[in-house]
């Protein structure tokens, strides 16, 4: 009914014309299909939320490099006027800046002994005080926030009480609370920091390390002559505040350089842009690849019309109607595209395999090259369906003349 | 007679525009996709080092405890840099790091700017063959002893003196004042290979200060540091003393002779070490590797690079795959006129050749067109990413390399349908004449 044995026995004859259209197809669904695994997967890792006010957060850096500068003690004078400039919602100091891609990355202990120790998964630390959550705009889900006085001022090792996120809580203790569990630096019993808070969601520096969702804060403003602090402004007030805050910290000492002034927005948008290059490439080369294929596509078919002109003509004398001739092109186009589809679902699988075990890229999805290759069916019968309406509008008098 | 191919096939292409457009555009889009991948990875695999590439090496130790870290370190400790720098193998050394300065000049309006600094010994300059313009390195004597003394290039030269021989000038440096003793010319090998650890791509320092310095400044590293044991590091002493791996050591072996004698000398110090109770890993080694391995080692070269130049090449054998399919329609076509031809003399090589001229002649379009697209593309790309400027621009080779591959595809695909047509047996196609 599908006229598929006299389609078969015709693609048979003349074989190198379909032979080039299959290979043609069985590239194209092993590329878009390992292209387009590559792209959905890229945009997943672009999509992951931050949990912060990325839009209203920047960061700057102050470099005092005056001798006579007290370092723990500069940095309360320069956070307040910070703090007291028009516009300013929240400021803290801190050791790193979210989604910067660089900062401080460390694994702490825990355990009740030295036998039963265990390491903590490997997490962002942010040092600074009790405003942190209210700058970076973070949600407390469990426990409480530090207090102003329990804050202290100078290296690392002054950290008692540590914020951590959920994911870091889940990975490291499980369906049991954090919130009263204490970790140490190093061997237990060392500089014991006890967990006070549970914050939903805060992404470290790193998108693409494993630990991005695990992070802690501790109560600590680090004290040395660089200092970063992070700002929590209205959006409209930024623009204003980069030069307001360096006049600002200027006029209060002038031996220093003030630096920086970028958003989170536009930290995230440098850390991603590798991967957002490569989902805009990769995603050029599959409209431009399905492009190529379709128009190749409609091109063998219309030369195929004209080919088969007489033979077209001769059907329609002895009956065929024009919905036979129109369908006749579309069940070869379906027979090609079917067969290729398979073979290049197989090959694409096989590419994926390849692509996975030389570089870091997870295996590909089965649902891609199948999705690709019903894309293609529908793509393919629009590449037809034109010229063979074409086909189907030859006057059987006119095709059959010259016989 | 290759110009009269050449006008038969224009007329060829003339008379049939559509698909001629279309094999054009086919090909056209796949040497474009293909090039501007070819071009971002051949800018980024590029290697700065020349023809020194295989002389200058970058020195690793295995330096860890067991149950820390398994793979060899790209950067060392103080003490092993001290310890390496008393070898007389290398013909030069440089142990280095990155800090950053604030810069200021006796000229009180000069307002302080903060840059980053490179802390190195005198020998980095004749390693790296850097260009000065004036002065000299500072003298072995402040590599032992320290001494303020400082190297600018060209534009801090400008900036901080309005240019001109500056040498023995004075340029502050966090407060303290440096002599000026060699002003250097802009220097800047992409990617950065004697410093890959934040972005191979970043522009080099723009000033150089005495390793012997840094205990004395107690200047602070702009790069990572990477700690394999928990040490309390409170001061700089204690930094120094640490096992913390945070310095770059490259050294100069001209022959291979010197380099298999410097891998034994390194295997001595392993030896030595572990005789005081360090390298206690039982994979404690020594290695160096040149700049080609060391880029390579590096990943300068991102993964998604070589993935792209991969589907790429598979994406342009699908244009050629298409362009073969129109080419083969679009001759079988033209069988009867190629009867007649056949028939009146014209022998099978020539109607092979005009083909391919015309072929060829589809190819070169493709190709013009093609760089087009790519210039187009890394336009587009370097405008939306910011890419670097090196990484962005159309290397010149692109313009010999985009019509070869284009006509040389565009043949390979052309020689299976030329030669059905010109097999034929005229006698058919009379026939039916």
């Amino acid at each position: 009914m599908f006229q598929i044995k006299p389609i078969l026995s015709m693609l048979m004859r003349n074989k190198s014309g379909p032979l080039l259209l299959l290979i043609q197809i069985i590239l194209s669904v092993a590329i878009v299909a390992n292209a387009s695994f590559i792209i959905t997967e890229r945009v997943g890792l672009m999509a992951r939320e931050s949990g912060i006010a990325e839009s209203e957060v920047f960061d700057l850096t102050i470099y005092n490099f005056d001798d006579a500068i007290v370092a723990n003690e500069q940095n309360l004078i320069d956070v307040e006027i910070i703090r007291n400039l028009d516009g300013v919602k929240a400021a803290t100091s801190t050791s790193m800046t979210p989604l910067s891609g660089g900062g401080w990355s460390s694994n702490f202990s825990h355990g009740s002994s030295e036998e039963d120790r265990k390491d903590t998964p490997s997490s962002a630390i942010y040092y600074g005080d009790e405003k942190m959550i209210s700058t970076l705009g973070i949600q407390l889900i469990e426990g409480r926030n530090f207090y102003p006085d329990e804050v202290s001022s100078g290296g690392p090792e002054l950290a008692t009480l540590a914020i951590v996120s959920a994911d870091f809580a889940k990975d490291t203790f499980g369906d049991e609370s954090a919130v009263g569990q204490v970790m140490y630096r190093g061997n237990i019993g060392d500089q014991p920091m006890k967990i006070i808070g549970v914050v939903e969601r805060l992404q470290g520096a790193w998108v693409d390390h494993d630990n991005l969702n695990r992070s802690v804060i501790l109560n600590v403003e680090l004290a040395s002559s660089f200092t970063r602090f992070l700002v929590r402004a209205d959006e409209s007030a930024i623009a204003d505040l980069k030069e307001a805050i360096p006049a600002a910290l200027h006029k209060e000492h002038p031996n220093r350089v003030v630096r920086g002034f970028k958003t989170i927005s536009e930290h995230r948008n440098n850390v991603y842009r590798n991967h957002e290059l490569m989902a805009t490439v990769l995603s050029m080369m599959v409209v431009l690849l399905l492009l190529i294929t379709s128009l190749g596509l409609a091109g063998m078919v219309m030369f195929n019309i004209e080919r088969r002109t007489k033979q077209i003509g001769t059907r329609r004398a002895l009956g065929a109607k024009k919905r036979d001739i129109i369908s006749f092109f579309l069940v070869e186009n379906y027979l090609l595209c079917l067969t290729g589809g398979l073979l290049g679902g197989l090959i694409a699988v096989l590419l994926g395999q390849q692509l996975m075990s030389l570089y870091s890229l997870p295996k590909l999805e089965l649902v891609y090259p199948i999705a690709t290759v019903a894309g293609l069916l529908v793509l393919t019968t629009i590449a037809v369906i034109l010229p063979a309406q074409k086909a189907a509008k030859i006057s059987p008098a006119i095709a059959t003349r010259s016989v | 007679m290759f110009f009269y191919y050449l006008d038969l096939a224009w007329r060829s292409i003339k008379k049939t525009p559509f698909l001629s457009l279309l094999m054009i555009l086919a090909i056209s889009i796949g040497i474009g996709i293909t090039i501007t991948i070819l071009n971002i990875y051949k800018m980024a695999s590029v290697n700065p080092a020349g023809e020194r590439s295989a002389q200058l090496f970058s020195v690793q130790l295995m330096s860890q405890d067991n149950d820390t870290w398994d793979m060899i370190n790209e950067q060392i400790t103080y003490q092993d840099a001290f310890n390496l720098s008393q070898s007389d193998v290398p013909v030069r050394q440089a142990a280095m790091f990155r800090t950053g300065l604030a810069v200021q000049t006796e000229d009180v309006n000069f307002s302080p700017i903060l840059e980053g600094v490179r802390v190195t010994t005198g020998d980095f300059f004749a390693l790296f063959d850097v260009p000065f313009i004036y002065g000299t390195p500072w003298n072995k004597q402040v590599d032992a002893e320290g001494g303020y003394k400082v190297v600018i290039n060209e534009s801090i030269n400008q900036k901080a003196f309005g240019g001109g021989n500056s040498v023995g000038k004075t340029l502050m440096l966090n407060r303290k004042p440096y002599q000026v003793v060699g002003v250097i010319a802009e220097w800047n090998p992409s990617p950065k290979y004697y410093d890959v650890n934040n972005g191979a791509f970043n522009d080099s320092e723009q000033i150089y200060v005495p390793f012997s310095m840094a205990p004395i400044e107690e200047f602070s590293s702009w790069g990572n540091n990477n700690s394999w044991r928990h040490e309390d590091i409170r001061n700089y002493q204690d930094r120094i003393n640490s096992e913390m791996h945070w310095l770059q050591y490259w050294v100069e072996l001209d022959t291979p002779a010197k380099q298999q004698e410097y891998q034994e000398w390194l295997g001595r110090y392993v030896e030595q070490q572990q005789q005081i109770g360090r390298f206690k890993h039982p994979d404690a080694r020594g290695e160096i590797k040149d700049v080609a391995q060391w880029l390579n080692v590096n990943k300068v070269v991102p993964e998604d690079n070589k993935v792209l130049v991969g589907l790429s090449a598979l994406f342009l054998i699908v244009c050629l795959v298409n362009m073969l399919g129109l080419l083969l329609a679009k001759f079988l076509k033209r069988a009867p006129e190629v009867g007649v031809r056949r028939a009146i003399g014209a022998s099978r090589l020539q109607i092979f050749s005009q083909h391919l001229v015309e072929v060829g002649l589809i190819g070169f379009c493709g190709g013009a067109l093609g760089l087009l697209w790519a210039w187009i593309n890394l336009y587009f790309l370097s405008s939306k990413f910011e890419l670097e400027a090196s990484l962005a621009q159309l290397d010149q080779s692109m313009w010999v390399i985009a019509p070869v591959i284009a006509v040389s595809a565009a043949i390979i695909a052309g020689i299976y349908p030329a030669w059905r047509i010109c097999s034929t047996n005229p006698s058919v196609y009379l026939k039916s004449q």
